[in-house]
């Protein structure tokens, strides 16, 4: 694979464009024409397509958008690129497998195929917006759910008093303070060795990252980092330092990618070649060892809609079938958190990334942005379905899928606000309340009427 | 080809972002019409047709962009005829946009720009991770009616409330109508800082920027 070296002296050599030439020449153009040319098409009744075809031509859409478009870097202004040979390797080359964490809490976590029997890779938690007097609990409980292979640490925003700003020294503490919190919230949960692989979602500045992740705040490399990019396809140098220090260190380095539905990718069909092609500038810009995609709607912002579960499910499909890297998904639900809309957007999420051959992870309630509205239930929740879901058809969950939008469709522009953990929570002990208990036995008994189990 | 089937055309030939096409036909009817009449009744539609459809999910940034682009050339081609003429381009306000310190976001912060701009208002549009004393300094060059601050993230939304400070600080709070947005602002945020209005999608901000700069004006 071209080496990291080699990417760092392409991001000073090469070609110079500026930034809305690289959108609107460059960027633009190729996606609608990758689109057209591979026929990539969007069918609102089929939000989880089970066609190996159309997921195959994603994938070549993706294979040359990448080849002609490459990574723009943004303090450069230059185009990081590489020729179609060096991808090819990269995705031979790239690792099909992440481990995660220590101990008797090391897991794997692996590739999948559409259609897969094996349980999908459990990841729990949530990198939302939490006060600092339950985040250290929320860490404990996610920890307890013996299901859960990995974890997402809350972000704390605050210190005390103090309002954290991206790229103040306040910033740095609190990313600091939250290593802490998530190692100590896991030991206390019995399992020290728990890999987390959200950091460092306190942090938006690459350099509060890295001074987070010295190891006597709690950091290891066997934990995951995640490295974002710029909509779309555009990095900065600020992520690339970030690179240059976990790469030294011998860290798991995440892709996270946000691919906008409405942006500048176009509609669902341009969005899923464009999810899919983060692969690649993944694999070779941020040397990633595991691939995180979270596709959002550009007026809605939420991922339960069927042309936002088309385009995760497709590139879900088109990764796992071509490349076979660890990949996984995370949605927003337009719902707040313990209500039944919630729970029926969480499972069609779920539904469709795990049958797409992808990892799953908590659909994150209220859009990710209450404070304190991602609940640890929602983490059962996840872990239930995916263990009682395995072996779940792309066709079957397609099925599925139509009869829960039928529930919930109509709730999304006016959602259910629903409630925050201390409305809902006993949290001292950290147990759901009686409604809520109710809420969750009451649409787990519905979903099982529409075929859905859960372990 | 009478002057309303004229008009037709530049406003189709721009909703479908044809550069070209919009510009030979502007440059066709400029022979019988002035370019103010070719503003308001071809340009000006064709916009609000394009933040429409884009509203409803019908057309995405792209064929927005595009419009713009089109909108642009037009424009390049008008406006030496109207200082030639002396005839004042038209336009309700003035906006200095960008997104906050930090923050390097800028689909929704272009979006917004680009539906103000097409909808009359001058826009200065300064990029993103821009400080609260840009903003302002700006704002007292251009001579701004508005200061429109995205911020996406919970941590950078912070650097809104800045903006606000500053202007308190320098005695200019009231010289500007202060609008805020972003995925993570809701106007809870905006009463907490003390914005003037919010906008929750790119449409409503622009209409709450109307409506704002019409009450200061004495309107409705």
């Amino acid at each position: 694979m071209v080496s990291f070296h080699e990417v760092l002296e392409r991001a000073t050599k090469g070609p110079i464009i500026s930034p809305k030439d690289f959108d609107m020449r460059v960027f633009i153009p190729k996606v609608r024409e990758v689109v057209e040319n591979y026929k990539i098409r969007y069918d609102p009744e089929t939000p989880c397509p089970a066609d190996d075809d159309l997921a195959d031509r994603i994938y070549q859409a993706a294979f040359d958008l990448y080849a002609d478009v490459g990574t723009y870097v943004v303090d450069t202004e230059r185009v990081i690129r590489f020729s179609r040979e060096e991808i090819e390797d990269a995705v031979y080359e790239a690792p099909k497998e992440a481990y995660f964490g220590e101990g008797p809490d090391r897991c794997v976590f692996g590739g999948r195929k559409p259609d897969d029997s094996e349980i999908p890779h459990c990841h729990v938690g949530s990198g939302t917006d939490t006060t600092e007097d339950v985040a250290l609990k929320m860490v404990e409980a996610y920890g307890r759910i013996a299901k859960a292979k990995t974890v997402s640490i809350p972000s704390v925003t605050t210190l005390g008093p103090i309002k954290s700003s991206a790229g103040s020294p306040v910033e740095t503490l609190a990313g600091i303070y939250m290593m802490r919190i998530g190692r100590e919230g896991l030991r206390r949960a019995g399992r020290p060795g728990m890999g987390i692989i959200n950091h460092m979602s306190s942090c938006a500045q690459g350099v509060s990252t890295i001074a987070a992740s010295n190891p006597d705040f709690g950091a290891r490399p066997s934990d995951g980092w995640l490295i974002a990019p710029h909509a779309e396809l555009k990095i900065n140098y600020s992520s690339l330092n970030q690179v240059a220090y976990l790469t030294s260190w011998g860290a798991n380095i995440g892709q996270e990618a946000g691919p906008i539905m409405g942006g500048y990718a176009g509609g669902p069909e341009g969005t899923a070649v464009v999810a899919t092609a983060y692969c690649f500038h993944g694999i070779l810009v941020a040397r990633a060892t595991y691939h995180l995609t979270y596709p959002v709607h550009i007026t809605n912002v939420c991922s339960t809609t069927p042309d936002m579960l088309y385009v995760a499910s497709t590139s879900g499909q088109a990764v796992s079938r071509n490349v076979g890297v660890p990949y996984y998904a995370l949605g927003y639900a337009a719902a707040g958190s313990a209500t039944k809309q919630y729970f029926c957007e969480a499972a069609a999420y779920l539904l469709a990334i795990q049958s797409s051959g992808m990892g799953i992870e908590d659909v994150h309630p209220n859009k990710a942005v209450v404070t304190n509205g991602a609940l640890p239930i929602d983490s059962e929740f996840t872990c239930a379905l995916g263990h009682g879901m395995a072996g779940i058809t792309r066709k079957d969950a397609n099925r599925i899928i139509k009869r829960l939008m039928e529930t919930y469709l109509g709730g999304i522009k006016n959602p259910p606000k629903g409630r925050i953990l201390e409305e809902c929570y006993d949290v001292r002990a950290m147990k759901p309340d009686d409604e809520l208990r109710k809420t969750y036995d009451e649409v787990t008994r519905e979903l099982r009427g529409l075929g859905m189990r859960f372990k | 080809m009478s002057g309303d089937e004229a008009l037709k055309e530049i406003e189709e030939a721009i909703v479908r972002g044809d550069t070209e096409q919009s510009s030979q036909l502007v440059e066709d009817a400029l022979g019988d019409m002035d370019p103010l009449a070719i503003i308001q009744g071809g340009m000006m539609p064709a916009m609000e047709k394009v933040g429409n459809r884009f509203s409803c999910g019908e057309i995405f940034l792209p064929e927005m962009l595009m419009a713009a682009e089109a909108w642009n050339g037009v424009m390049k081609l008008l406006k030496p005829k109207m200082l030639a003429e002396e005839t004042n381009i038209p336009k309700i306000g003035t906006v200095v946009i960008g997104t906050v310190q930090s923050d390097v976001h800028e689909i929704g912060k272009n979006i917004v720009a680009t539906l103000l701009s097409t909808a009359g208002f001058e826009v200065h549009d300064l990029g993103v991770n821009i400080s609260a004393s840009t903003f302002i300094e700006k704002a007292q060059e251009v001579d701004a009616d508005i200061i429109a601050a995205s911020a996406i993230m919970t941590t950078t939304m912070t650097y809104q409330r800045d903006i606000l400070e500053h202007l308190m600080a320098r005695g200019l709070r009231d010289n500007y109508i202060v609008l805020v947005g972003g995925g993570v602002v809701n106007q809870r945020w905006a009463d907490e800082i003390g914005a003037d209005g919010y906008g929750e999608t790119a449409v409503e901000g622009v209409r709450t920027a109307k409506e704002l700069l019409n009450r200061r004006r004495g309107g409705g």
